[in-house]
């Protein structure tokens, strides 16, 4: 095992601009270029929220503004944080599972290099007359809008494509190529993440895909899938949105709780609390979920009759996703707690997911959906969870596999700043925007009554927050990846097996393959430990 | 790349040969009840039925679901079902 | 080129205990994804052809399409008669059938192609009315899976007859199987919705 520190090699940026199997290289260039297009996305919530500091439209007027929200949403969900996570997935399952690479290791560079084509469409649609219906798209809106909507819709197809190739990979990866005596009961719950996850990008995409080539026909051929006078149903466009963008969500959070999921019990040095249940509750979480996408049209003018059963399943799902928050607060109680970077994007991971989530049963409830649907307080919602969720743990990820990938240590105290700007940032943005829906203010619009004035300031000020919170990180990521002090093989002194290799780790992963004899958590145990360091395996 | 390891079952086709027999048969069959004048509560049921006993032949033996690992079964009915879930709900409206 | 410590067949050990082969898994999810997208538009028809029922159904002809069911489901037949010659060691047998498959295929594409301009000569167009829309994309999609199904039967026949597959190594007719019946199984799915029932 190599302890000493190697010569530190070069980063070979090169071979990241080429087509390469290698599930390493390949989630490195998933990781990068999503994070281009994270950038992008903030661009436009900056333009966004400093149209909005005041009322009446003084930087955009109303069909500028809806393209704004429109791709920023169409960025951040299709092109960052959907793709970000399968990038971290790509990085660390085969690692994770002992595994050489992935499954299918050509497909998987397949699913990458569909990305960078895909945001160019996105991107250039903005310049033919962009798609500005929301990243909803809703018929009929969506056929009469501008050219740009029908490369948007191919846009997201493709995106959809490489998503779905993506699961296969993962969920083929996991059940073929465990090392020997990593059972499922030893699977890390990031795995257990990217299966669950897997599942719904397999089953819900095609959905969307169907959807999508529906309003590509009626636009570009003529068809009257969703003419109304001669009998079509946008509702119908609803339905199929739905059944995938729902889904959509769980895509966007489970690698997100698996990522803290790892996090916890190493830096509280303590075994994970729950390990079945929060596995358990992933593959419920994914399961349910497909179940509950009406409770986005509960306005919608959907028979009454079905919407008090997707109120119940979507309440429903509050249950695992519970039984979740209480595993890892079990996890960090009375542990030894490292406040590291990581350590602190995850708690806060878990304190802004929580204020998102229990929103999200406010929601869940039919008459308080009538009072809030399309109004700012699903705004705040949605950023909660996929903000101060989410991105927060692809954040903690970032910052604790950082040393894994690069080989170099980042900056602790620049990790830090990043951390509490982020962290105020994101409540200050947000929060204020309860406040606005229930009192009424619409979303999607440029202008707004005077009255709402004080609130949409302060989440402004929030926002731009959040925008300058991002560059300590990039001076923290390109600095210290360029020239940071040499990182050892595990300096979290973690148990999973990607830290039982080199940082970064050699080609082939393991020089030898790994023979697993206990579970990744076992950390502050008695009796001799049993590390998940190679053996000498059985093997060649 | 060698297929899977389990003990592959002994090709019967004299099996796969009269598994084509009742598809054949129950596709006339069919052919003949649309002959029938029916009405449509009468009729619907009927296909479903034997459309679904067709689709589970050729999935069973054909595509050999019956006799290898349970789990690519499961992979293939869990979409199933949630077709059928959605399609059951996209009738309603 | 990453160099392997593990043997390729190594590395899927898991599965192999577990009676699973990655490269069928892999087809197996691929088909299940199919479902999804076929269930999308099947979804669509069926909900127009409650909500939005439309006289131009009746133009429909059963006896042309019935007879194409059968050459469809004859096919099916064919290619499992081919999977099952090479897993006897007969690669003439294999590639005998695949022809075969080849032919049925594209009478069947041949059958839908005349259903399809004897609807549009009675007025029944992608632009008709939404039952022109929904049923000429659910069945054009179906339509052009089994071409695909066709190429990738040529690719297979073309491997077989250079003596790819043998009665140890048949993965690729068996995966290829899989594709062809599942698409059957979509025909007869659609068969039953839009002409019988």
């Amino acid at each position: 095992m190599s302890s000493e520190p190697l010569a530190a090699p070069r980063p070979n940026w090169r071979r990241y601009l080429t087509w390469n199997t290698d599930h390493k290289v390949i989630g490195v260039q998933y990781i990068v270029t999503t994070f281009l297009f994270f950038l992008l996305g903030g661009v436009l919530a900056v333009l966004v929220r400093a149209e909005l500091i005041r009322p009446g439209q003084d930087l955009v007027n109303g069909e500028e503004f809806n393209r704004l929200f429109t791709n920023h949403g169409s960025l951040m969900i299709f092109l960052w944080i959907i793709p970000v996570l399968a990038g971290f997935g790509n990085y660390l399952m085969p690692l994770m599972i002992g595994a050489q690479d992935m499954a299918f290791p050509r497909l998987n560079a397949v699913s990458y290099w569909i990305i960078p084509p895909a945001g160019f469409l996105m991107i250039s649609s903005f310049f033919v007359g962009a798609a500005d219906t929301g990243w909803t798209a809703y018929v009929p809106l969506s056929i009469s809008a501008p050219d740009g909507q029908t490369l948007w819709a191919l846009s997201v197809a493709l995106l959809g494509v490489s998503s779905i190739l993506g699961g296969i990979n993962f969920i083929t990866t996991a059940i073929t190529m465990r090392t020997e005596g990593l059972t499922f009961d030893r699977l890390p719950l990031f795995v257990w993440g990217m299966l669950a996850t897997s599942i719904l990008m397999v089953v819900a995409t095609p959905v969307l895909s169907a959807g999508l080539v529906l309003v590509a026909l009626d636009r570009l051929v003529g068809t009257h899938f969703f003419t109304v006078a001669v009998g079509g149903d946008p509702i119908l466009w609803q339905n199929l949105f739905w059944f995938y963008s729902h889904p959509a969500v769980y895509i966007m959070v489970l690698p997100a709780m698996g990522i803290v999921s790892e996090i916890f019990p190493v830096f509280s040095r303590k075994p994970i609390f729950g390990y079945k249940a929060i596995a358990a509750s992933s593959m419920a979480i994914a399961v349910l979920g497909l179940l509950v996408w009406a409770h986005h049209m509960f306005s919608s003018g959907m028979d009454p009759r079905l919407r008090i059963p997707y109120m119940i399943t979507s309440m429903i799902i509050a249950v695992p996703t519970g039984v979740k928050i209480f595993s890892w607060l079990g996890t960090i109680w009375d542990g030894k707690i490292r406040f590291n970077t990581p350590m602190l994007f995850a708690l806060g991971f878990i304190s802004m997911f929580l204020i998102g989530g229990i929103t999200g049963i406010f929601l869940a409830s039919i008459p308080v959906d009538l009072h809030v649907t399309d109004t700012y307080f699903v705004v705040a919602h949605l950023h909660f969870v996929l903000f101060g969720g989410s991105v927060s743990a692809v954040y903690a990820g970032l910052y604790y596999w950082f040393p894994k990938i690069t080989g170099r240590m980042f900056d602790e105290r620049l990790g830090r700043a990043h951390f509490w700007m982020n962290f105020i940032g994101t409540n200050l943005a947000y929060l204020p925007m309860f406040l606005a829906g229930l009192l009424g203010m619409p979303r999607r619009v440029a202008d707004y009554a005077p009255e709402f004035t004080t609130l949409n300031v302060l989440a402004s000020i929030g926002a731009f927050l959040l925008a300058t919170s991002t560059l300590p990180f990039l001076y923290n990521a390109i600095v210290s990846w360029a020239t940071g002090p040499r990182a050892e093989a595990n300096p979290w002194r973690a148990r999973t097996l990607e830290w039982q290799t080199d940082s970064p780790p050699p080609p082939n992963n393991f020089p030898v393959s790994p023979r697993v004899t206990g579970g990744p958590y076992d950390y502050g145990e008695q009796a001799p430990a049993k590390p998940l360091t190679p053996a000498p395996a059985a093997g060649k | 790349m060698a297929a899977d390891t389990r003990a592959p079952s002994t090709p019967r086709r004299t099996g796969y040969g009269l598994v084509y027999l009742v598809l054949a048969a129950v596709t006339a069959l069919e052919l003949w009840i649309t002959t029938l004048g029916l009405a449509g509560s009468v009729r619907t049921p009927i296909f479903l039925a034997l459309s679904f006993l067709k689709a589970s032949l050729v999935a069973a033996f054909y595509m050999h679901l019956r006799s290898d690992s349970r789990t690519y079964l499961f992979v293939f009915i869990l979409p199933v079902a949630m077709v059928v879930v959605f399609g059951l709900v996209m009738l309603i409206r | 080129m990453t160099q392997h410590t593990l043997p390729h067949s190594e590395a899927f050990r898991a599965g192999k205990s577990l009676g699973i082969d990655h490269l069928k898994l892999g087809v197996w999810l691929f088909l299940a994804s199919e479902v999804m997208f076929f269930g999308g538009l099947i979804a669509a028809f069926l909900h127009y052809k409650v909500n939005a029922p439309s006289s131009q159904a009746g133009l429909l002809s059963v006896p042309l399409v019935g007879a194409n069911t059968f050459i469809l489901l004859t096919s099916s037949f064919t290619v499992v008669q081919g999977l099952a010659a090479i897993r006897r060691g007969s690669r003439d047998g294999l590639v005998r059938y695949l022809s075969i498959t080849i032919l049925l295929g594209a009478i069947f594409l041949a059958g839908q192609a005349y259903e399809f301009s004897s609807l549009y000569r009675d007025g029944v167009t992608l632009q008709s009315s939404v039952f022109g829309s929904s049923f000429f994309t659910l069945t054009g999609f179906h339509g052009m899976h089994v071409f695909i199904g066709i190429l990738w039967a040529g690719s297979t026949l073309l491997r077989a007859a250079r003596g790819r597959y043998s009665k140890e190594d048949y993965a690729g007719v068996e995966v290829f199987g899989l594709y062809w019946h599942f698409v059957d199984i979509v025909w007869i799915v659609l068969f039953t919705i839009i002409y019988l029932v």
